[in-house]
């Protein structure tokens, strides 16, 4: 199946960075044929086009922008998130990387049809190389007049501000992302208000994905129903799948939603990696429930279809695990890196993700009772939708479906752990 | 809020555990809950504060609403439908697992912990979980015994993490030298490098904190809460007049903690009111009435020196009366002040004559969110009694010069009958030599004060002075602000209880009985009849002053009322 090339049509080559080529091949055409058309224009274009945020909620960007009240008297913010910390994630990368003033463009866009006059890149820490990118296409777009005051001649002035940031994965979250860029500890604000109507400052604020800015140009190129013609009715166009783990091949793929993740898995990635049988596959970063091998069969790349097997394509972020992967050392790996990374702000989030990471380690290392399963999946529940941001749903799906899908794999090591406790006690 | 007039306009009527609630727009679910007596618990949320929404206490169910919501946070809306703990078995697990949580890392060290017995903690507990722990895990080892400030000590390991504190120093005294440090688990309170927690307000962040992780330096470690006996009153500091609550045990203060008042100091307190109310309690105390004669000292019996008293004092005598009164009587004894002054001394209430120390102080920009530029707790008591209230200006700039200028006629010798009535009446700062030699001179001066002077001996340069009560001829033992009840007025007209909170010294009496009873030894009768009881003097009072009609103690309640500057409830 040939994919449609949105995102990734100029990727390979190397001087796309530079602007000259980038115009060459078509860069920031979209951008003047946008400001050509009034801003509402452009807004109901990218609504028609059914875009969702690629960020991982699968949001729909066109009303996302919709929620921002009209003549509020103080300015609109667009903040492109490149926070991307997703663990398997990192298709924005891609992006930022080897086109960089794609994201650009589609940000000016964006910034366009909200009337957003200052707008900022919230770059991840550790993206060092992305960030020099983004700030060498900065300086060049401002110097050939796509950024800055008067835009290609016309009334419309914008500045982008590329920060970066101090390594929080919940800085990714948009509240959080909002603190932090406002110099405050990352710890995400309670809803409502929501960030459209209060946000940056205090002012009405739009965070979308850097993956989802970068569809825009070619929206308006091409137009919202060319866009909407790919892929599925609800999941429209294209999407970067960034796989790794135990396949032959892996790496980001753009590839048109409703593609069967099987024969991704195959045909894109090569297939599991030398003789080696699939065992399970997280579709959609790590904050997703995971599949086993056999629940497969059917399941497409989209929202809907990953959403009816009982996961989510999150930020297609499709981490894949052969029969050599313990389940429980999954769930623990997992565990300590939402551990180590909540912001420690709401209670059960606080004390909750170290106490269940404290117990899979008990368990892991032989010392786990039969009650443990139960009080593990009794702790989530009391995690689930009693937190101020979604951290606390993310951080109790990977073990809760890993219990789920493997119980197997707990209940052995409970049991023998008795076992040689047993043992140990009585010779 | 019950004081204001509020239009059907602004109101919102939403139901609660199947009760109607009827609200002004705006009102958050615990406040409306609250107005129909249906208790939301809460950790973070503070009525004054900002709301962080962290503690996950006060969930609730909305009906339409997919998860549980924090009641904190949910402004009511017309035909809302909520559910509390009392209808909703997913609020009781949520606030079961909410303890849970917060007890997990708890070091569970109640048995020396100053809050154990008032602690929230504790409370919710019994109250929300009483569920045995199920952790098999080694808890959180974090700071202990931190001191933040001069003032205030940290217990990492106790801590809740409600932010109360760091709210406050960045909303309120907007210092913000708190900050929550580190994330997740490790998360502890801390200052900011290079700063100490020493704000004017600091001490308000212990009783912001609801579990026993701030404590004050000076009160830690003194007693267990229950062997203490906690009486609500008001700070005598200022003209504020802060709402507190103040613990007792065996005649000492042991902790005092703002009480929650929106009309007067939200739940704030200074740490000069807050961690100086010993300060009103003199080291040295009169034992016995003393007449002096030349530089002698006698002890004497009380009714001699109440005849003394009368006979020095009384109208028939020559040269003109003054009063000086302290700004620390209650509004009963300045009412019982000026109808003596009146009845037995001849004087005029109105008058230049009648004058109450208010001396005026600078403060700092933060000290100004809540104390007065005074020490003058019941200065506005007077011209709500209709006196006080000649000359020009506003009140404290009156009062002010009024008693400058009635020093003035002391030392010119003018003042001929002197009545100093309560502590501080005449301060100390102002004796010089020449008005303790024009005091020396007045011929007939009487002084009741709580403060001591030497007993029997005379009185001796070499030994200084201490205070201008020495240099009158019969000195009464009076009380002290804390050893007595009654109602005081604040800078905004409110009227407000005063508490005794310390038990008297033998053979001192108040203000209001010497009063009583030098009228009496000179064949007058304040008050329609001899009264014997403070919640008496007070009605009687209230009776006579039209400032105060209808208005019982009961009415002023724990909170006050409002009056309006000339008397009278503000409707």
């Amino acid at each position: 199946m040939a994919h449609h090339r949105i995102l990734t049509a100029n990727i390979e080559y190397d001087d796309q960075r530079q602007i000259a080529a980038y115009e060459k091949r078509g860069g920031y055409a979209a951008l003047r044929k946008a400001l050509a058309l009034p801003p509402e224009q452009v807004l109901a274009e990218v609504k028609l086009s059914g875009l969702r945020g690629r960020g991982g909620a699968g949001f729909s960007t066109g009303m996302k922008w919709g929620f921002v009240p009209k003549n509020s008297g103080k300015p609109v913010y667009l903040i492109q998130n490149a926070d991307e910390s997703e663990p398997g994630t990192f298709k924005d990368r891609l992006l930022l990387e080897r086109d960089p003033h794609l994201c650009l463009e589609g940000m000016i866009i964006a910034a366009w049809a909200l009337g957003s006059r200052w707008s900022c890149i919230y770059i991840r820490g550790e993206y060092a190389y992305p960030a020099v990118c983004i700030e060498q296409a900065l300086a060049e777009a401002y110097a050939r007049g796509y950024l800055g005051k008067n835009i290609l001649g016309s009334d419309f002035s914008l500045d982008i501000i590329l920060h970066r940031g101090a390594g929080a994965y919940i800085c990714g979250e948009e509240t959080g992302l909002i603190e932090s860029l406002e110099g405050n500890p990352g710890r995400p604000r309670i809803k409502p208000p929501f960030p459209a109507v209060v946000g940056l400052y205090g002012c009405p604020t739009v965070v979308n994905n850097t993956e989802t800015l970068a569809a825009l140009p070619w929206i308006i190129n091409n137009g919202a129903a060319a866009y909407k013609a790919i892929g599925t009715d609800k999941s429209p166009g294209t999407k970067l799948i960034s796989a790794s783990g135990h396949v032959s091949r892996p790496g980001v793929y753009e590839i048109d939603l409703g593609y069967p993740l099987l024969e991704f898995l195959n045909n894109e990635c090569g297939g599991i990696r030398g003789g080696h049988r699939l065992k399970a596959v997280i579709p959609g970063g790590s904050s997703v429930p995971v599949l086993r091998a056999d629940e497969l069969a059917g399941v497409c790349l989209d929202y809907e279809s990953l959403q009816a097997a009982g996961s989510m394509l999150g930020s297609g972020g499709l981490i894949v695990l052969d029969e050599t992967s313990d389940m429980v050392e999954t769930a623990l790996n997992l565990q300590h890196f939402y551990a180590h990374e909540s912001c420690g702000q709401c209670t059960p989030c606080r004390e909750g993700a170290h106490w269940i990471e404290k117990i899979v380690k008990r368990i892991l290392a032989g010392r786990g009772t039969a009650a443990d399963l139960a009080l593990i999946e009794s702790l989530c529940g009391q995690i689930g939708g009693h937190t101020i941001c979604p951290f606390g749903d993310a951080l109790i799906t990977p073990v809760l479906s890993l219990m789920a899908k493997f119980p197997e794999e707990f209940s052995r090591l409970i049991d023998q752990g008795l076992d040689s406790l047993v043992r140990e006690s009585y010779g | 809020m019950a004081e204001q007039e509020i239009n059907a306009a602004d109101l919102v009527k939403l139901t609660i555990d199947g009760k109607q609630v009827c609200v002004p727009k705006g009102t958050n679910l615990i406040e409306a809950a609250l107005s129909v007596g249906i208790e939301i618990p809460f950790y973070c949320y503070h009525r004054h504060l900002s709301v962080a929404g962290n503690c996950r206490m006060c969930q609730v169910e909305i009906a339409g609403m997919p998860k549980l919501t924090i009641a904190c946070n949910t402004i009511a809306v017309e035909g809302m439908v909520v559910r509390t703990h009392h209808t909703s078995p997913a609020v009781v697990a949520a606030q079961r697992a909410t303890l849970e949580f917060l007890l997990l890392n708890h070091p569970l060290d109640c048995t020396v912990c100053d809050e154990a017995g008032h602690c929230k903690l504790q409370d919710y507990y019994y109250e929300y979980s009483a569920s045995a722990s199920r952790v098999l895990e080694d808890k959180v080892r974090k700071v202990k015994a931190q001191p933040l400030g001069p003032e205030v000590i940290y217990d990492g390991e106790r801590c809740i993490m409600c932010t109360r504190c760091v709210r406050f120093c960045a909303e309120i005294t907007k210092t913000a030298e708190l900050a929550v440090l580190e994330r997740s688990d490790r998360s502890v309170i801390g200052v900011h490098p290079g700063k100490e927690l020493n704000n004017p307000l600091s001490g308000t962040v212990c009783d912001l904190c609801p579990v026993g992780a701030l404590t004050h330096r000076r009160w830690r470690f003194n007693t267990r809460f229950w062997y203490t006996q906690e009486s609500k009153s008001i700070c005598t500091g200022c003209s504020t007049g802060c709402n507190a609550r103040i613990a007792v045990r065996d005649e000492q203060i042991v902790l005092v903690r703002a009480r929650l008042n929106s009309a007067v100091n939200q739940e704030w307190m200074c740490d000069e009111g807050r961690y100086g109310f010993e300060r009103f309690q003199p080291c040295g105390r009169l034992a016995r009435p003393v007449i002096r004669s030349g530089l002698e000292l006698r002890a004497v019996p009380l009714e001699e020196s109440y005849a003394a008293a009368a006979n020095g004092l009384r109208m028939e005598n020559d040269g003109a009366a003054a009063m000086l009164l302290s700004p620390l009587l209650t509004l009963e004894e300045m009412w019982l002040a000026l109808c003596f002054f009146a009845e037995l001394m001849g004087g005029d209430v109105q008058s230049a004559w009648v004058a109450l120390q208010l001396k005026r102080r600078k403060l700092n920009s933060v000290e100004q969110l809540l104390v007065s530029p005074d020490l003058a707790a019941n200065a506005w008591g007077l011209p709500l009694l209709g006196a006080g209230n000649h000359g020009d200006g506003d009140y404290r700039t009156r009062c002010e010069e009024n008693y400058l200028s009635l020093l003035a006629r002391i030392r010119r010798g003018e003042v001929r009958r002197l009545l100093l009535v309560g502590d501080r009446a005449l301060l100390d700062e102002d004796l010089d030599i020449e008005l303790i030699d024009a005091l020396l001179a007045v011929e007939q001066s009487v002084a009741i004060t709580p403060r001591g002077l030497l007993d029997g001996e005379s009185l001796d340069a070499e030994r200084g002075l201490l205070g201008a009560h020495q240099l009158c001829r019969i000195v009464l033992p009076g009380r002290t602000v804390h050893e007595k009840s009654g109602v005081m007025v604040n800078k905004d007209f409110r009227l407000q209880r005063l508490s005794r909170l310390l038990t008297p010294p033998e053979n001192s009496l108040p203000e209001w009985m010497h009063l009583q009873g030098i009228a009496q030894a000179g064949g007058k009768v304040l008050a329609g009849g001899y009264i014997g009881d403070e919640r008496l003097l007070y009605a009687e009072m209230a009776k006579r002053c039209s400032a105060l009609a209808g208005i019982s103690l009961r009415d002023i309640g724990d909170l006050g009322i409002a009056l309006s500057p000339q008397g009278g409830r503000v409707l």
